[in-house]
C-alpha cells in the first residue's frame, strides 16, 4: 500500500483505504474516491496531482492525496 | 392538490448543466459557469410549459452530507420545503458519480424524474445505456435531453410536473445485513413519528451520525447511547466507520446496476481535454502560460491603446468614450442646447456639470470594463478558468489561502460584488472568512477611473502607476494574508485543495456574450441610479453655500462685493488653511463645511484637503463616485470666465494636479499617491459592504473586515507618504519614526515564526 502521491503518471490503480478527519473522508468519498474504485493520475505540478476518478477529472492537493492509499 | 401551486427542485452534480437546463425550463438568462460552485444560491423560475409550476435551481452537489454550504442549502430546502418532486439532472457520460447522489434523492420521500443530460457525447463516444433497464432498476422515470440543444427538455418537465401530481419514488437499493438491522432499530427508536416518507431519510443519517440531524431530532441520551450501539456493532463488523460504510455501499450499488446497462466501447485513451491538460498543467509550461494568458487579457482591456499603436482595444474604446461621448457629446452638448433654450443658469449647472459631469465620467469606462468581462466569461466558459485555481493553489498555500482563492480575487479585478460571493466555493470557514476580507483589495472597475485620473492627472498617463495599483492589490493580500494567518483566529493549515475540472469546450457564444453582458450591465445601472442620484447630490452641496450669512449658489454669491469682503476672505482662507488669492466660492459651499474638519484624518496621509476627503468619503457609495465628484468638484467654470469649460478632461487633470499640488506643499505626485492608495484598499462600496455582510453572516466579522481593511489602508498610505517625503524632501521627523514604527510592527509580523494553534478558536 502506499499514498496516491507516488503513484505513477498514467497508470491505473485500485484505491485500497481513504483516510483522513471525518470531513475531509467524506468529502473525498462523495467525490468518487471509494475503496476499491480505480484511479489514474493525470498529471502532477508541484506535488499537486490532476487525477481521473470515476469519469471525471479532479484536481487534488498533496496533502488530501496522501490520505487515499493505493 | 388541485388548489396548491407545484414546486419542483432541480438538482445534481456541479457541472452537470444544471443552469443550462433551468435557463431551458424557465426562460430566464441566467449566466452558466463553467467551474464547480456557480450557483452558490437557489433560484427560482416559472416554468414555461406551465406557468403555475416554480423551479427551484439548488447548488450543485455531490450528496446530501452536512460538510458543504451549498450541501445544507440544497438538503435544508429538500427537507424542510418538501418539493412536489424533485427533478434530478444526471450527466451521462459521469453516469456513476451522478447516480451516488440519486440514491440519496430516492431517499428523500419525494418522487424523483431523471433528466439524462449529454446522452449524444455517450452515443458519440460509441458507448450505450440501456435507459429503460436503469429506469427500472432506480424505480424512477427516466427522459433523455440535450441540455445545451434543448432536446427533451419540454419532456422533462412534463414527466416532472405528472410524477408532482401523483408519483412516488421508493428506492430500490438496500443495504446490507448488518446495516440495515442497525437501520431499522433507528426508525423504530427515533424517527417514528416522523412523516413516513422521510423515516429512512433520517434513519440513515443517524446511521451515519450527522450531527445536524441528530441534533435536530434531539435524541434524548439514553436512546442515543442505546442506538451507538447497533451503529458500533455493524462498523465493528464491516471493519469501516458508519459513513464510509454507506458512501461504499452506494457505489458497489451503482457499480453492480450498470454492469448490464452502461456499455463502454472505448477504454483507458486519453480525451481531448487530457490532452490539453497535459501541456497547461504542465508542470514548467503552466506558470508561463498562465502569465502569458494574463497578460493578453489585461494588454487587450487596458494596455496601450490602439491608436498609440498598442492591443489595447478597450482602452481605445474608453479613450473615445471620454473624450467625444463623455466630453464633448454629453456634458458640452447639453450646455450648448439647454443654453439655447434659455435654461436658468442653476438648471444648466445641475444638468451639465452636475448629473453628465458625473455620469458621464463613470460610463466611459464601460467599454473598457466590458472587453475586462468578455476575456474572463472566455477564460471561464472554455474551462481554463478551473486550472488556474489549481495551478496558483501551491503559490497560494504559502501565504495561508488555498487556491480557490484566487478565482474570488480574478472576478473580484471585475466587480468586487460577485467576487466576494464567489468565496462561497472554498469549504473551509477560516479560508472562506480571509478570502472574503482580502478580495477587495483587487482593483476592482470601479477603481479603475481613480487609478486612470491620478495617472493622467498627475502622472503623465504613466501605465506604471496603473501596473503598481495590481502589484499593491496582490501585495496587500499576500501581506494580509501571512499576518492573519499568524493571528489566533485565523491559525490552521488552509483546507486541503480538490476541485473538479470541468472538461474543455469551445466557448459557447451566447454564454459568454451573456455572462458579459450580466456583468457589465450591472455596473452601468449603477451609474444610472446610484451614482445619477448621488450626482445631484454632490452636485447640490458643492453648489449652495452660505457666503457671510447669506445662503445661495455660491458662484453667484461671489459676484457680490458687499458680501465677499476682503475680510470675508481672510477669514475663509484661515478657515481653508490657504492664500488668500486661492480662495474660490466654492470653499464656502455646504461640502466644504462639512469636509473640512474631516480632512484632518488624512492630514497625515498627505491629502487633507477638503475635495480629496470628500471625494473618499462618498466612494463609499461607489467607488465611481470617487471620480464623478472630482468631475463635479474641478468642473467649474473659471472665475474670470476667459477659460470656459470645453476639453472637460484635460482641463479637470491640470486642476486636480494644481489642486494636490497646492495643498501638499509641492508633493502632488506623493499625496496623490497615497490618496489612491488609500482608496484602493480601504473599505469598499456599500454594495461589496453588504455582499461582505451577507458572506461572513455576522456582524462582529464584517465589521472586523471594515475595521482592518481602512486600519490597513491607512497605515499603508501613512508610510508611503512619510517615508516618501524622506526622499522628495520636506520630511516631517514625528511622521516619519511613526511610519518606520509601522513598518517595524508590519514586518514583525510578516516575519515572526508561525506557530500553529492548538484548537480552533473560529466556530
Amino acid at each position: 500500500m502506499m499514498p496516491l502521491v507516488l503513484a505513477d503518471t498514467g497508470e491505473e490503480a485500485v484505491i485500497k483505504r481513504v483516510g483522513g478527519s471525518t470531513e475531509m473522508k467524506k468529502h473525498l468519498e462523495d467525490m468518487g474516491f471509494v475503496a476499491g474504485g480505480t484511479v489514474t493520475v493525470l498529471n502532477t505540478i508541484g506535488g499537486n496531482l490532476i487525477v481521473k476518478i470515476k469519469e471525471s477529472r479532479v484536481a487534488i492537493s498533496k496533502e488530501m492525496a496522501g490520505k487515499i492509499m493505493i | 392538490m388541485d388548489n396548491k401551486q407545484i414546486r419542483i427542485a432541480l438538482a445534481g452534480n456541479p457541472n452537470s448543466g444544471k443552469t443550462t437546463l433551468f435557463n431551458k425550463l424557465t426562460g430566464s438568462n441566467q449566466f452558466v459557469g463553467n467551474w464547480p460552485g456557480v450557483t452558490v444560491e437557489k433560484k427560482e423560475g416559472k416554468l414555461i410549459v406551465d406557468k403555475e409550476v416554480v423551479l427551484t435551481d439548488l447548488p450543485g452537489i455531490y450528496s446530501l452530507s452536512p460538510y458543504t454550504l451549498e450541501e445544507v442549502v440544497a438538503r435544508n430546502y429538500l427537507i424542510e420545503e418538501k418539493p412536489d418532486a424533485i427533478l434530478n439532472i444526471v450527466d451521462a457520460t459521469n453516469l456513476e458519480r451522478n447516480l451516488y447522489l440519486t440514491t440519496q434523492l430516492t431517499e428523500l420521500g419525494i418522487p424523483v424524474v431523471i433528466a439524462l443530460n449529454m446522452m449524444d457525447l455517450v452515443k458519440k463516444a460509441g458507448d450505450s445505456i440501456n435507459v429503460k433497464e436503469l429506469s427500472r432498476q432506480l424505480g424512477c422515470k427516466i427522459v433523455e435531453i440535450s441540455a445545451l440543444k434543448g432536446d427533451g427538455v419540454k419532456e422533462a418537465a412534463l414527466a416532472a410536473i405528472e410524477t408532482a401530481k401523483n408519483g412516488k419514488t421508493v428506492p430500490q437499493h438496500t443495504f446490507s445485513g448488518p446495516v440495515e438491522h442497525a437501520l431499522a432499530h433507528i426508525e423504530e427508536v427515533t424517527v417514528h413519528n416522523l412523516p413516513e416518507e422521510q423515516q429512512r431519510w433520517y434513519a440513515i443519517k443517524v446511521f451515519e451520525r450527522d450531527e445536524k440531524v441528530m441534533d435536530q431530532l434531539k435524541i434524548p441520551a439514553d436512546v442515543r447511547t442505546h442506538i451507538e450501539k447497533d451503529i458500533a456493532a455493524a462498523e465493528k463488523e464491516l471493519d469501516d466507520d458508519a459513513e464510509s460504510i454507506i458512501t461504499n455501499e452506494r457505489y458497489v450499488y451503482i457499480g453492480e446496476t450498470l454492469k448490464g446497462i452502461y456499455k463502454k466501447k472505448g477504454k483507458g485513451q486519453l480525451s481531448v481535454s487530457d490532452k490539453i491538460d497535459r501541456i497547461v498543467t504542465n508542470r514548467i509550461l503552466a506558470l508561463p502560460i498562465f502569465a502569458v494568458v494574463m497578460f493578453l487579457v489585461y494588454a487587450l482591456a487596458m494596455g496601450k491603446s490602439i491608436a498609440d499603436g498598442g492591443i489595447a482595444i478597450g482602452t481605445f474604446l474608453t479613450d473615445w468614450a471620454n473624450d467625444v461621448l463623455g466630453g464633448a457629446w454629453l456634458t458640452d452638448g447639453s450646455r450648448a442646447i439647454l443654453e439655447g433654450w434659455g435654461a436658468a443658469p442653476w438648471l444648466v449647472g445641475l444638468i451639465s456639470d452636475g448629473i453628465f459631469a458625473g455620469v458621464g465620467a463613470v460610463l466611459g469606462f464601460v467599454p473598457q470594463m466590458l472587453v475586462l468581462f468578455l476575456m474572463l466569461c472566455l477564460l471561464e466558459d472554455c474551462g481554463y478558468m478551473a486550472r488556474i485555481a489549481f495551478i496558483m493553489d501551491r503559490i497560494f498555500r504559502r501565504f495561508g489561502l488555498s487556491g480557490k482563492s484566487f478565482i474570488p480575487m480574478l472576478v473580484g479585478t471585475g466587480c468586487g460584488i460577485p467576487g466576494v460571493m464567489a468565496s462561497r466555493t472554498i469549504e473551509n470557514e477560516r479560508d472562506r472568512r480571509m478570502t472574503i476580507m482580502t478580495t477587495t483589495f483587487m482593483p476592482c472597475g470601479a477603481k479603475m477611473p481613480i487609478i486612470g485620473l491620478i495617472a493622467g492627472a498627475l502622472f503623465g498617463g504613466s501605465t506604471w502607476i496603473a501596473v503598481s495599483a495590481y502589484f499593491i492589490g496582490v501585495a496587500a493580500i499576500v501581506v494580509s494574508g501571512i499576518m492573519l494567518k499568524k493571528t489566533k483566529m485565523f491559525a490552521g493549515d488552509p483546507a486541503p485543495f480538490v476541485m473538479e475540472l470541468p472538461a474543455y469546450h469551445l466557448p459557447a457564444w451566447g454564454n459568454v456574450l451573456r455572462g458579459t453582458w450580466e456583468r457589465g450591465w450591472s455596473f452601468i445601472k449603477r451609474a444610472g441610479t446610484v451614482i445619477v442620484i448621488s450626482s445631484i447630490v454632490i452636485w447640490f452641496l458643492t453648489s449652495f453655500g452660505s457666503v457671510n450669512g447669506t445662503f445661495g449658489m455660491v458662484d453667484a454669491l461671489y459676484e457680490d462685493e458687499d458680501l465677499v469682503t476682503d475680510e470675508y476672505v481672510a477669514q475663509v482662507a484661515d478657515r481653508m488653511g490657504i492664500p488668500e488669492d486661492e480662495v474660490e466660492p466654492m470653499d464656502d459651499s455646504i461640502l466644504a463645511r462639512i469636509a473640512q474638519p474631516a480632512s484632518v484624518v488624512f492630514k497625515p496621509l498627505g491629502f487633507g484637503d477638503w475635495k480629496p476627503t470628500a471625494a473618499t468619503v462618498t466612494g463609499l457609495v461607489a467607488k465611481e463616485e470617487v471620480v464623478a465628484n472630482f468631475g463635479i468638484m474641478y468642473a467649474y467654470d473659471d472665475q474670470e470666465g476667459e477659460e470656459e469649460l470645453e476639453e472637460n478632461g484635460d482641463q479637470i487633470w491640470d486642476r486636480v494636479a494644481d489642486d494636490f499640488n497646492a495643498f501638499s506643499g509641492g508633493h502632488g505626485k506623493l499625496a496623490a499617491f497615497a490618496f489612491m492608495i488609500f482608496n484602493l484598499l480601504c473599505a469598499p462600496c456599500f454594495a461589496a459592504i453588504g455582499a461582505i455582510k451577507r458572506e461572513m453572516n455576522s456582524p462582529k466579522w464584517t465589521w472586523f473586515a471594515i475595521a482592518y481593511q481602512c486600519g490597513f489602508a491607512w497605515v499603508i498610505a501613512f508610510i508611503v507618504w512619510q517615508v516618501g517625503r524622506l526622499f522628495a524632501g520636506g520630511m516631517n521627523i514625528v511622521g516619519l519614526v511613526l511610519a518606520l514604527v509601522m513598518l517595524a510592527l508590519l514586518c514583525w509580523q510578516l516575519f515572526k515564526p508561525y506557530k500553529e494553534a492548538q484548537k480552533l478558536t473560529v466556530k
